[in-house]
């Protein structure tokens, strides 16, 4: 299990501003080996005003996507002048293979709705049974001999006047679809052209984020607890959050009214406030002296604080 | 170091608001040259915190002992503020740096006994202790609230 893992790269895509995952296995990977949970963003198309059980994609934060993207198990791709540069420059070969690759989910979705059609004739004759059965014990034996006939000439008639109809042509018809993914188009690898990154290394929100991802805490968008981030112990499946969390310099002045209102409302919904920053390295390093150390601790110390209210 | 008015008035206000409204006692002034203003650190009538690792140490002891434990307060820091101040992280970080957990008079970390099975509860007012200070804000109408912090991750209580 450990040998796919180690080679998986997260295609993370860069539409409109936003960082999205369309693969499950890749959520699954980052969630599960990464920390990263993020949120489901994907509606139904026919209820674009969903809010509940939404699915893929997921919108990865800037941060999020910075941090796979730093550690060497994701890359993000600019969807926009990606598809754009592959639908023009696509060689005959890679044109034949995609309209083939297209061709075949026409043909699953063909499949599909043949399987389907043939589930509910099935039932529905299944029921038609039921329904003639009990109909014959309370009737015995004569009126099952009238409706015989009745099925009989139907079966027969039936036929007769489909004959009628000139045979369409012997050709393929197949279902028109809309593919959901363009995953045969895209190439597995990422492409050469360098995208600016998500957010810089050096930026306050990163930093904090990298030090308290790789302690194994987990984020959520903290809007519903009045902060940056709500901050859980694990996964959000089995914690309530410990903290929400804001991000500062280390030389940015905070109000003091904003440490005592954000310490209260933490403490009233049974969190800490949590705020931290990591410290410039000296002499503009970026590289501390330390050898081996694990990657969250690039440059200066992290240094976190958390706020509660005192009771008095 | 030289002390201005202002902060000679802001930290007499925090520590008469202690001892007169919320019955300290052993309330001290505390300087160094590394903190940028005084301090304060004195005995609250009652135990102001338990941690939560603490209280689940307490428990057990409670459980094994058959004996209901009631923790003995604690000497605590408290850092005057006022409310129009602002404050960074790397000053905060330096204000830690600059104390120890356990204010002057306190036990001795060092004297606890690390290995009585029995008395590991005992541990959190020693080695076990972390940093934290309470912030005492201070408005114009002589309102002042306590709040802790903490340096480093410390999870919340369960209250």
């Amino acid at each position: 299990m450990t040998a796919p893992v180690a080679q998986r790269r997260v295609r993370i895509s860069r539409v409109a501003g936003r960082f999205l995952v369309f693969d499950i296995d890749d959520v699954v990977y980052i969630r599960r080996h990464h920390g990263i949970c993020a949120v489901l963003t994907g509606t139904m198309p026919q209820n674009p005003t969903q809010n509940l059980f939404l699915g893929l994609p997921v919108e990865l934060q800037a941060e999020e996507a910075q941090l796979l993207v730093d550690k060497g198990v994701g890359y993000v791709a600019d969807e926009l002048s990606e598809h754009l540069s592959l639908l023009t420059s696509a060689d005959d070969t890679a044109r034949k293979a995609y309209l083939q690759h297209l061709k075949q989910l026409r043909r699953n979705a063909q499949l599909a709705f043949e399987e389907e059609k043939a589930n509910i004739q099935a039932k529905h004759q299944a029921k038609r049974k039921v329904a003639a059965k009990p109909a014959k014990a309370a009737e015995g034996e004569p009126s099952s001999s009238s409706t015989k006939p009745a099925t009989d000439s139907e079966s027969t008639s039936l036929p007769d006047t489909t004959c009628v109809v000139p045979k369409s042509p012997p050709k393929e018809s197949l279902p028109a679809i809309t593919p959901t993914t363009s995953s045969a188009l895209i190439s597995v690898t990422p492409s050469a052209a360098a995208t600016e990154p998500p957010v810089p290394s050096s930026s306050p929100s990163y930093l904090l984020y990298r030090f308290l991802n790789s302690r194994g805490y987990y984020f959520t968008p903290g809007l519903r607890f009045g902060g940056d981030w709500s901050v859980y112990p694990g996964d959000p499946f089995r914690y309530h959050a410990h903290y929400l969390a804001n991000y500062y310099g280390w030389n940015e002045e905070i109000p003091m009214l904003d440490l005592v209102t954000s310490g209260r409302l933490g403490t009233a919904v049974k969190k800490g406030f949590l705020f931290g920053a990591q410290k410039p390295s000296p002499a503009g390093g970026e590289v501390s002296d330390t050898p081996k150390q694990d990657s969250a601790n690039q440059g200066g110390e992290v240094r976190v604080f958390c706020i509660e209210w005192a009771g008095m | 170091m030289v002390i201005s008015d202002h902060l000679e008035a802001l930290t007499k206000i925090v520590l008469h608001n202690l001892r007169y409204q919320h019955d300290w006692v052993e309330v001290h002034q505390y300087t160094k040259p590394e903190l940028p203003r005084p301090m304060i650190y004195g005995l609250p009538p009652k135990r102001l915190y338990v941690h939560p690792d603490e209280q689940v140490a307490i428990i057990r002891a409670e459980k094994e002992t058959g004996q209901r434990i009631e923790p003995e307060p604690e000497l605590e820091w408290v850092l005057p503020l006022h409310l129009s101040e602002k404050w960074t992280p790397g000053q905060f970080a330096a204000l830690f740096d600059a104390i120890d957990s356990i204010p002057p008079g306190g036990p001795d970390p060092d004297s606890f006994d690390l290995d009585d099975p029995a008395s590991q509860w005992k541990l959190w007012q020693g080695p076990k202790r972390g940093k934290r200070v309470l912030l005492a804000t201070v408005q114009d109408d002589s309102t002042v609230t306590y709040y802790w912090i903490f340096d480093g991750l410390v999870k919340p209580r369960q209250n």
